[in-house]
């Protein structure tokens, strides 16, 4: 990705904006029981378009300006967040695939491996407490909303980040051949 | 040229990590700190307007969720009705303790609110997005009367206790988060123990620590303990309803009941909550 101020401004934006629809919207509805989270599918789609380093430093800043907005501790959300961003990154330098499906299939199980995390910290950090057999259910719900709504930001995400991709060219309007003499 | 960018990455994730750790090794158990405060007084009123302007799209969305919900739900409360037709049976002796058992839960409203409260009235303007947190954030704030540890309720119930608080905003962790324990008492039969969360399933409370000798039973009402010795107090008010228990096994083998306690509260659902603030504890 080629980070330009106005690319950058551009990153700040889809960041803040992220954070602030999740909160207020996806956080408060219910799908199947469940409120969608989409701040990995979105950290992920920015680590596949911008590879490893936009992938971390885009997950830390989601999840440290989410710890902040929840009054959470902070680091929690930016640890795991960045991870995942990162793993996305990765696999887009390391892996060659041009499915179409590669995009969301990767938002679905790094949302899984991010919920997981973000379990991890928190019991971890936690006493002694119960877990219910429910939390997987939700989980897994969370991977299959991801596999959706990643594949919609994904997408979206592309768009807005177009100038700044180093692999996406322009399509140009073919043009049949001159003929010489003719 | 390509192992110096390689170095510089390393270096960036590193970085990166090892602040995360940093700031979870500071931040944690110390409430809010400043930075949170700045962005928090910055983005609640962001917040705040995202919050109204998005609440007709929300209530859609929640609209659908409730309808497919509704369906198996019906089934359910035929099941229900036919089970309450059968208590009805006996219920004319229960009648004559219903009105105690009223006033000991304090089911209206008004009374559900001790004395010495002043209750400050908030709407939930963001929850988390994880599976695992079981907290919302507020619009009232420490410009409001609001303090660190200060009930928090609703309609229904008992819904947690404010964990952190900046001016405008406060974060509340619900009573089935996973670092909430609350106090509690069985009534009528005066059974006291303590309310666990069974984390990832806000429908689902756990009664734990109580006296192994004594049994409860389904649908017996628990409500907030609210004890005081002579240095320390419960953070909650006595008699705030908490729940209605489901479910009382009894282990033999260990000789104790593993009691589920549904809350009244529909934790996943909250939109106006009232903070207790000021009174004495307990």
């Amino acid at each position: 990705m080629i980070l330009t101020p106005k690319i950058f401004a551009r990153l700040a934006a889809i960041v803040l904006l992220g954070v602030i629809l999740q909160l207020s919207f996806f956080s408060q509805v219910a799908l199947f029981h469940v409120s969608p989270d989409f701040l990995p599918s979105l950290v992920v789609a920015l680590g596949l378009l911008g590879g490893t380093m936009t992938g971390a430093v885009s997950g830390f800043s989601v999840g440290f300006l989410l710890n902040c907005l929840l009054v959470q501790p902070l680091g929690g959300g930016s640890l795991v967040l960045l991870s995942a961003g990162y793993l996305a990154g990765l696999f887009r330098e390391r892996v060659d695939v041009r499915s179409p499906l590669a995009a969301p299939l990767l938002c679905a199980i790094l949302t899984v491996l991010a919920e997981l995390g973000f379990g991890a910290v928190e019991l971890t950090l936690a006493t002694d407490t119960t877990v219910s057999g429910l939390i997987l259910r939700d989980v897994l719900m969370q991977g299959v909303f991801a596999f959706f709504g990643g594949w919609v930001i994904y997408l979206g995400l592309r768009r807005a980040l177009r100038p700044a991709l180093v692999d996406e060219h322009p399509v140009r309007a073919s043009r049949p051949p001159t003929v010489l003499g003719a | 040229m390509y192992r110096k960018q390689v170095r510089r990455r390393r270096a960036v994730l590193a970085l990166l990590i090892v602040g995360s750790f940093a700031l979870l090794t500071i931040t944690y158990g110390s409430g809010s700190n400043g930075v949170q405060r700045g962005v928090s007084a910055i983005f609640s009123p962001v917040q705040s307007v995202a919050d109204g302007a998005l609440k007709p799209a929300r209530d859609l969305v929640n609209w659908f969720d409730q309808t497919f919900d509704a369906r198996g739900r019906n089934e359910r409360l035929q099941e229900e009705l036919r089970e309450a037709r059968e208590e009805a049976i006996g219920a004319s002796a229960a009648l004559a303790e219903n009105a105690q058992f009223r006033k000991l839960l304090k089911l209206d409203r008004s009374g559900a609110i001790p004395s010495g409260y002043e209750p400050v009235t908030g709407r939930v303007i963001a929850r988390s997005p994880t599976v695992w947190f079981a907290d919302v954030t507020i619009d009232v704030g420490s410009g409001d009367g609001v303090e660190v540890n200060d009930p928090v309720v609703n309609g229904d119930g008992l819904v947690g206790k404010v964990s952190a608080v900046t001016g405008g905003s406060a974060q509340v962790a619900l009573i089935a988060d996973h670092s909430s324990a609350v106090t509690a008492r069985v009534v009528p039969v005066a059974v006291q123990g303590a309310i666990r969360p069974n984390v990832g399933d806000p429908g689902d409370l756990i009664l734990d620590f109580i006296d192994s000798t004594k049994r409860v039973h389904r649908g017996q009402y628990v409500v907030t303990a609210g004890w005081r010795s002579d240095e320390i107090e419960s953070w909650f008010p006595p008699n705030i309803p908490i729940g209605e228990i489901t479910d009382a096994s009894i282990f033999d083998q260990e000789a104790r009941q593993q009691v589920h306690v549904r809350p009244f509260a529909d934790l996943r659902d909250l939109d106006i909550v009232q903070v207790l603030t000021g009174g004495s504890r307990g």
